[in-house]
């Protein structure tokens, strides 16, 4: 039982258990000493808080996986959550219009990624880079540079709001979650991403539809990427030009963190979404410590640093 | 296909770019008066220095196949760090200069290792790097702080002629240099070498780790040159010089028909794509077109580029 429950040996789902024990252990790790240093921390207000801090990120890093997974790297997401928040709330005054035109959007900009990497054979890097800036361009275009309108009463419930006491955000995020695992572990087009990943000719040679999957990855993250944004600015509570920024390295390095291979045809929800949670609870350890702000990003660097050493030293086993 | 036929095809990207400068240069002359002005030329030349260093650094990098995001950190620390150094008599400058030059190196020497012995990807590598960095520099100053003597910015604002700065002969000569290096000595063969199949040149007898760690501290050299010019253009180090130089780094060096994935390309395009972008950058401004619309050029430009060369390569 022990055995089976550490993951045996050498087969792959054994080693992905390993991999999110270890990213658990790790957090607990981070829990515990927070906890050491300042006892007020372990709440269940002060976890639920860091939860739904954490939980734009998770939606994000969710989509940059898929998008690793097909061997590809989506840097427009924090530019996609931008400008779906300003664009879909500055044009719409109906929510729900502004909700469902954000997700087109998304769903719009990673079919563009898509296309330009699949039909283009644009290197995934140089395609996001260039939506990400036509974006950038395009939201700062619409503003005239200035932080643009006022928020719908219901972004901000979604986002900080409850249902039984249980935050609207998380019920979202874990729902996406449950979605994207079973998708990933078990459907058929997540096992043809998957495929795809760790062996595009021999995918293509087995009749899968190559195009089709990779764009649907990249349509994956650009909508995540706009569920992200609202609920981030729902959170925030100001919907501002830089709204995200930063999110596309931090999603490349909880995916990194969290098991995802940048060559592709490897990637776990669980693995990703407990990264996305550790760098989130390592930022608040530094806040916790009254280290400035800029120590954040110095500890952020090393982390990363450190996870990408210890993984790639685990898979050359 | 054979050495001629290949440097013709990249005569070809390089007559394509003069061709797009030569245009934009058209639309500016008839867009306002003030475009062919000394004062104006030797502005659009002050305001590509940096960049031109940068993503010069970024070739060499790409060249070989890897990535260099580190740019935003790395500048950002030592602009401040020489600021806070360089004091206001010529022997501290000096000083200053050669630590700075040194430490740029020795950090891209750093990066370089990680990238070599670790096996991560570069991308991550220096993402980390960089991240730390510009925390680095927060941590040592938050604002933009220190100074330069006085005869630095005298030579980084005096003008031959009226239009020629200082600057944009030393660009010139740091792409002679490292075009030399890159075509004509041993070390620029292996750069090549590694980026278009690093397997094969380690069974070639490559030393691809000792190439790798030259490479990325070649590259620490370059910005921190880079970094020394921002300061005396601004005279102040500000942690927050090298903001979004990361990415735009990239840009030139892609559009000036280099690939991303190594081994093919050279400094040439990037000098020509960095003066269309800087030229195109200025036209607009004299069109009223406001800087957010050139983002959204700068982007299309990305890929119309990498499109082209992707058929071409194909074919």
């Amino acid at each position: 039982m022990m055995a089976r429950l550490l993951g045996g040996t050498g087969t792959v789902r054994g080693r992905k258990t390993r991999e999110i024990l270890l990213l658990l252990a790790f957090l607990i790790l981070i829990w515990g000493i927070t906890t050491v240093l300042s006892p007020r921390f372990l709440s269940v207000k002060n976890i639920t808080d860091i939860l739904i801090q954490a939980a734009p990120l998770g939606f994000v890093v969710i989509g940059q996986m898929i998008v690793i997974v097909v061997r590809g790297l989506d840097l427009s997401v924090a530019s996609i959550m931008a400008t779906a928040a300003v664009l879909s709330i500055g044009v719409f005054d109906n929510t729900a219009t502004a909700f469902v035109a954000a997700l087109l959007l998304g769903a719009l900009v990673g079919g563009v990624n898509g296309y330009l990497v699949s039909y283009r054979r644009v290197t995934p890097f140089l395609a996001t880079l260039a939506t990400m800036i036509v974006l950038q361009g395009i939201r700062f275009a619409y503003t005239k540079g200035a932080p643009s309108g006022s928020l719908p009463d219901t972004f901000r419930y979604l986002a900080t709001g409850d249902v039984g006491g249980v935050p609207v955000i998380l019920i979202v995020l874990i729902g996406v979650a449950c979605v994207a695992h079973w998708m990933l572990e078990r459907s058929v087009p997540g096992r043809q991403l998957l495929l795809y990943g760790d062996n595009p000719e021999a995918a293509h040679m087995s009749g899968l539809p190559a195009k089709r999957i990779v764009i649907s990855a990249y349509v994956i993250s650009g909508v995540l990427a706009a569920i992200a944004g609202l609920f981030l600015v729902g959170y925030v509570g100001i919907v501002d030009n830089w709204t995200g920024q930063g999110y596309e390295l931090d999603s490349i390095a909880a995916a990194v963190i969290g098991g995802a291979s940048l060559r592709g045809g490897k990637g776990s929800v669980i693995g990703a979404l407990l990264a996305a949670l550790i760098l989130v609870s390592l930022f608040n350890i530094v806040v916790i410590l009254g280290l400035s702000i800029e120590f954040q990003m110095v500890v952020k660097g090393a982390l990363i640093l450190l996870a990408a050493a210890v993984y790639i030293r685990r898979t050359r086993d | 296909m054979s050495d001629l036929a290949r440097a013709v095809r990249f005569q070809n990207v390089h007559l394509a770019i003069v061709g797009l400068i030569a245009a934009v240069f058209i639309v500016g002359v008839f867009s306002s008066d003030r475009f062919v002005t000394v004062l104006n030329i030797a502005n659009v030349q002050d305001q590509l220095v940096a960049l031109a260093l940068v993503a010069l650094a970024q070739t060499v990098v790409i060249l070989s196949g890897g990535i260099d995001l580190s740019f935003a950190g790395l500048l950002g620390l030592l602009s401040v760090l020489f600021a806070t150094f360089a004091g206001s008599d010529p022997a501290t400058f000096s000083a200053a200069y050669i630590c700075i030059l040194a430490l740029g190196t020795a950090i891209g020497a750093l990066t370089g290792g990680i990238v070599a012995f670790s096996g991560i990807h570069p991308l991550i590598v220096t993402l980390a790097t960089s991240t730390i960095m510009a925390g680095a520099a927060l941590l040592h100053t938050k604002q933009p702080s220190g100074s330069v003597p006085l005869f630095f910015e005298d030579i980084v604002y005096a003008r031959f002629f009226g239009f020629l700065p200082w600057g944009t002969l030393f660009v010139i000569a740091a792409y002679v240099i490292v075009g030399f290096v890159l075509w004509r000595t041993r070390f620029g063969i292996r750069v090549y070498a590694i980026g278009d199949d690093e397997r094969a040149a380690t069974i070639s007898g490559v030393p691809v780790r000792l190439t790798k760690v030259l490479i990325y501290a070649l590259s620490g050299f370059i910005v921190a040159l880079a970094a020394i010019y921002l300061v005396g253009r601004f005279g102040v180090g500000d942690p927050r010089a090298g903001i979004g130089f990361d990415l735009r780094s990239i840009t030139p060096v892609i559009v000036g028909g280099t690939l991303l994935a190594g081994g093919r390309g050279g400094v040439l395009g990037t000098f020509l794509a960095v003066i269309l972008l800087a030229l195109l950058a200025n036209v607009l401004n004299f069109l009223n077109v406001s800087n957010f619309y050139l983002w959204i050029v700068e982007g299309v430009i990305i890929v119309v580029a990498v499109s082209l060369f992707v058929v071409r390569a194909r074919s």
